[in-house]
């Protein structure tokens, strides 16, 4: 990458003007009632044709015995049958009837086993590394997919937040998951409710009187620049430019314009909610969207809890699944229905699954990957993977790989080079295209 | 009905503190239900291996029943004891044999779409009710195994119509959470053709098994709890009339802190039957644990007897709080009295059907 030049002749800024422009963005966020003002500064060195990554996060581990990997005849496998799919040979739980009619659009990876990581049991630990697809994360030390994809699929001339969560409730602010990326591809979370909030001018501010002021910001913006350019100079004058941008496109946010009969569809629950924007935001071809499931934490009474939670999803999911594929959207979008780990093979007293990063599964569909296939195998109870074991690093690789990113890449951070992807491993070559 | 296994009927009196184990059964796999047939031979228990387990009481003899292709939940008896009804997660309802020496199913009936959670048979053994999570109550005669009558609760949209209309869309006809109003428990009322049935949100319907009128609904919704806008907690897990009949009791769950891990504590609801109030609750108010109450019975001493997961309750006629809770080796979600009234039959997770025997323990000449 070649660094512009600021009054002081060092690169060094490239750095610090992202951090800044987080900063700045937040702040402006916070001052504008806008929290979202990503932007692509610069080029990004891995365009990737405006293919997106969409993951649903299934918060607190979704049982693979009641989902991907049934076992319909053993002590450990529960009160639920497997049935078959569109893809013949594939049986899924019976809790998922509307996901089976879209197999066909899918993949199933069976053969989790995240037990390499330390404290891989522990709701925070795993969920940290599953995210980052690194042996272990702190928090902050990695950076999450979200802003991995967002930064790999980055694009000069786009307007939009790379990285966002789409919420069944109101907007919020930018989330720390970017690490060394910098706040600029950190996720901001948009609601499906409100869509994005204080996005129209305010009560006795015309577009004259605003266009008026803005352009006395760029003429006092552009004599400070002559003099006295900088990272932060030029975060601070673009994330207002990216404000005005976001602005024009709120109609982006707002599910309530879809027909009556396409909300109707996709049902009055909140996940349907978050994935009818969801699929609104990878239209418009934002790299990264996430929704999230939560609760799926069955210690107790797992099977009468899987019932609700699985229809729950279940629907909508296939709902739109088959409308990105109607929309030629799976073409260019990876769908991942993510979780921290599995449940155990054995059920406890109270009829509950505790935490099971031993043997578990997740399931994909769309672009990059051979549909209808599935890796892996567990054994006949559940208890341990049999074939093709794979962890959330051969995951993380993978995923990038599906939508063109060479995750044995680096990323280049002011000078300084970041591999994408955990380098010890890499992708799940047979599952893609 | 006499039988020589039936010890005295009348005047016993129970004391819970006394209670002591008297017999220790034990199946490989865990237990969901039991009941004792009105001639006190047998026990039966129904389990998550897919079988029924039948236990000579007299000689601890057991055998293994074979028809259900997923666990078995609920059981019941014909009043001579003669028969034996099962209904499991297969939705299936099987009549068996009871006394066979090698039970085999009888009549075996395709009775809900999903999961058949309960079942119940009137005093005069004529019928038999069953639901589940198909929303439906389904009257059975017992002579040939028609259906008589089905019931769909007349609060929620119609299921049938909602069948159609899936279909006519394409849809699966789905069989869990669309229907969330999942039938859990059912009891016939001991001196009439009435029938009362109880919900996953804490409606009890009280039906006219001759006319297939509902008569009324009651309330109990407390024991219902919503998981955020996904899921259910509770409902009516169990139901029960009083010995004079003049009582029913509905058990679930209450005092809701985390359902997903068990922060709930077990209750009853009793209600009087006549004028549906409700009257009190039957808790344990007094170093309270995690528990959940699928099933009690009412002594003929007018006590009731409430399994709370990891105890069993022992409450007096019209009192609120439990006098005594005795701890148990292992969760408990069914149970069942003798009819003799003196040993109280338990099924556990662990696999295990326990005998309590509700009277002092014989004083030994050397203790003396």
């Amino acid at each position: 990458m070649e660094y512009e030049k600021y009054w002081c002749n060092s690169s060094q800024h490239l750095t610090g003007r992202r951090q800044f422009l987080g900063t700045a963005l937040a702040g402006l966020g916070t001052a504008a009632g806008v929290g979202l003002l990503a932007h692509p500064l610069g080029a990004g060195e891995l365009t990737k044709q405006g293919k997106s990554l969409m993951v649903i996060w299934l918060a607190g581990g979704i049982s693979q015995f009641e989902s991907w990997d049934p076992k319909s005849d053993v002590e450990t496998g529960g009160p639920f049958r497997a049935i078959p799919t569109t893809v013949p040979g594939i049986h899924i739980s019976e809790l998922l009837p509307h996901t089976a009619m879209q197999m066909h659009h899918m993949a199933l990876i069976r053969s989790i086993n995240t037990t390499v990581m330390p404290g891989a049991d522990d709701h925070g630990i795993s969920t940290n590394a599953v995210r980052a697809g690194r042996l272990t994360r702190t928090a902050t030390d990695f950076p999450e997919l979200g802003a991995a994809a967002a930064k790999a699929l980055d694009r000069d001339d786009f307007p939009l937040p790379g990285h966002i969560f789409a919420s069944a409730g109101g907007s919020g602010g930018r989330q720390n998951n970017a690490a060394y990326l910098g706040p600029k591809y950190a996720g901001v979370t948009i609601g499906a409710k409100d869509g994005v909030i204080n996005s129209v001018l305010p009560n006795g501010m015309t577009v004259s009187v605003d266009g008026q002021r803005n352009s006395w910001r760029r003429f006092v913006n552009d004599r400070f620049q002559q003099r006295h350019r900088s990272a932060q100079t030029d975060a601070f004058t673009q994330s207002y430019e990216q404000a005005l941008q976001l602005m024009n496109r709120r109609e982006i946010f707002d599910v309530s314009r879809e027909p009556q009969t396409v909300q109707d569809r996709y049902g009055s629950g909140e996940l349907g909610k978050q994935l009818l924007l969801a699929r609104r935001l990878l239209e418009n071809e934002v790299p990264y969207v996430e929704v999230r499931h939560d609760g799926w934490d069955f210690h107790h009474n797992n099977f009468e809890f899987h019932i609700h939670y699985v229809a729950d999803f279940d629907r909508p999911f296939s709902i739109f699944l088959s409308d990105l594929a109607e929309r030629g959207l799976l073409e260019r979008t990876l769908v991942v229905v993510m979780t921290e780990f599995g449940r155990t093979p054995k059920i406890n007293p109270g009829y509950g699954r505790d935490h099971w990063p031993n043997s578990w599964s997740v399931a994909l569909a769309g672009c990059g990957i051979h549909r209808g296939a599935v890796i892996g195998k567990t054994n006949d109870s559940g208890t341990e993977v049999v074939d093709r074991q794979v962890d959330h690093r051969h995951l993380f690789h993978t995923y990038l790989r599906a939508v063109g990113v060479d995750s044995a890449g680096e990323f280049n951070i002011g000078g300084r080079s970041f591999p994408i992807a955990d380098t010890a491993t890499g992708p799940i070559e047979e599952l893609l295209t | 009905m006499t039988s020589p296994n039936i010890e005295k009927t009348t005047e016993v009196t129970l004391d819970g503190r006394v209670a002591h184990e008297v017999r220790d059964w034990v199946h490989t796999s865990r237990l969901l239900a039991c009941r004792v047939d009105p001639t006190g031979r047998f026990v039966f228990a129904g389990s998550t291996d897919r079988t029924v387990q039948r236990w000579e009481i007299a000689t601890g003899n057991n055998t293994t029943l074979v028809g259900h292709d997923n666990w078995v939940r609920t059981l019941g008896c014909s009043p001579d004891g003669a028969t034996l009804y099962s209904g499991g997660y297969d939705g299936r309802l099987i009549f068996w044999d009871a006394a066979a020496a090698k039970p085999q199913p009888t009549r075996t009936i395709e009775a809900h779409k999903g999961w058949l959670r309960a079942l119940a048979v009137s005093s005069d053994g004529q019928w038999i009710a069953t639901g589940g999570n198909d929303r439906m109550v389904k009257i059975w005669s017992s002579q040939d195994g028609h259906l008589v009558r089905e019931f769909t609760p007349t609060n929620i949209i119609d299921y049938e119509a909602y069948r159609t209309k899936q279909i006519a869309e394409g849809h699966f006809v789905r069989e869990f959470a669309e229907h969330p109003q999942f039938i859990f428990s059912l009891a016939f009322h001991p001196s009439s053709h009435e029938l009362v049935s109880g919900d996953l949100l804490g409606n009890i319907h009280h039906w006219n098994v001759e006319t297939g009128q509902l008569v009324r609904k009651l309330d109990a919704s407390e024991l219902h709890f919503n998981i955020g806008d996904v899921s259910h907690n509770g409902g009516i897990l169990g139901l029960f009339f009083g010995v004079d009949h003049k009582i029913l009791s509905a058990t679930g769950l209450h005092k809701q802190t985390n359902a997903l891990a068990n922060g709930q504590e077990g209750v009853g609801l009793v209600f009087d039957w006549e004028s549906g109030k409700k009257l009190r609750k039957q808790e344990r108010l007094k170093n309270s644990e995690s528990s959940t109450m699928w099933r009690g019975v009412y002594h003929s001493s007018g006590q009731f007897i409430g399994g709370l997961s990891n105890d069993i309750g022992f409450w007096m006629p019209g009192e609120e709080d439990l006098y005594y809770a005795l701890k148990t080796k292992s969760p408990i979600f069914d149970m069942d009295l003798h009819p003799n009234q003196i040993d109280l039959f338990t099924a556990h997770f662990d696999g295990h059907l326990r005998t309590l025997r509700l009277q002092p323990k014989p004083t030994s000449p050397a203790a003396s």
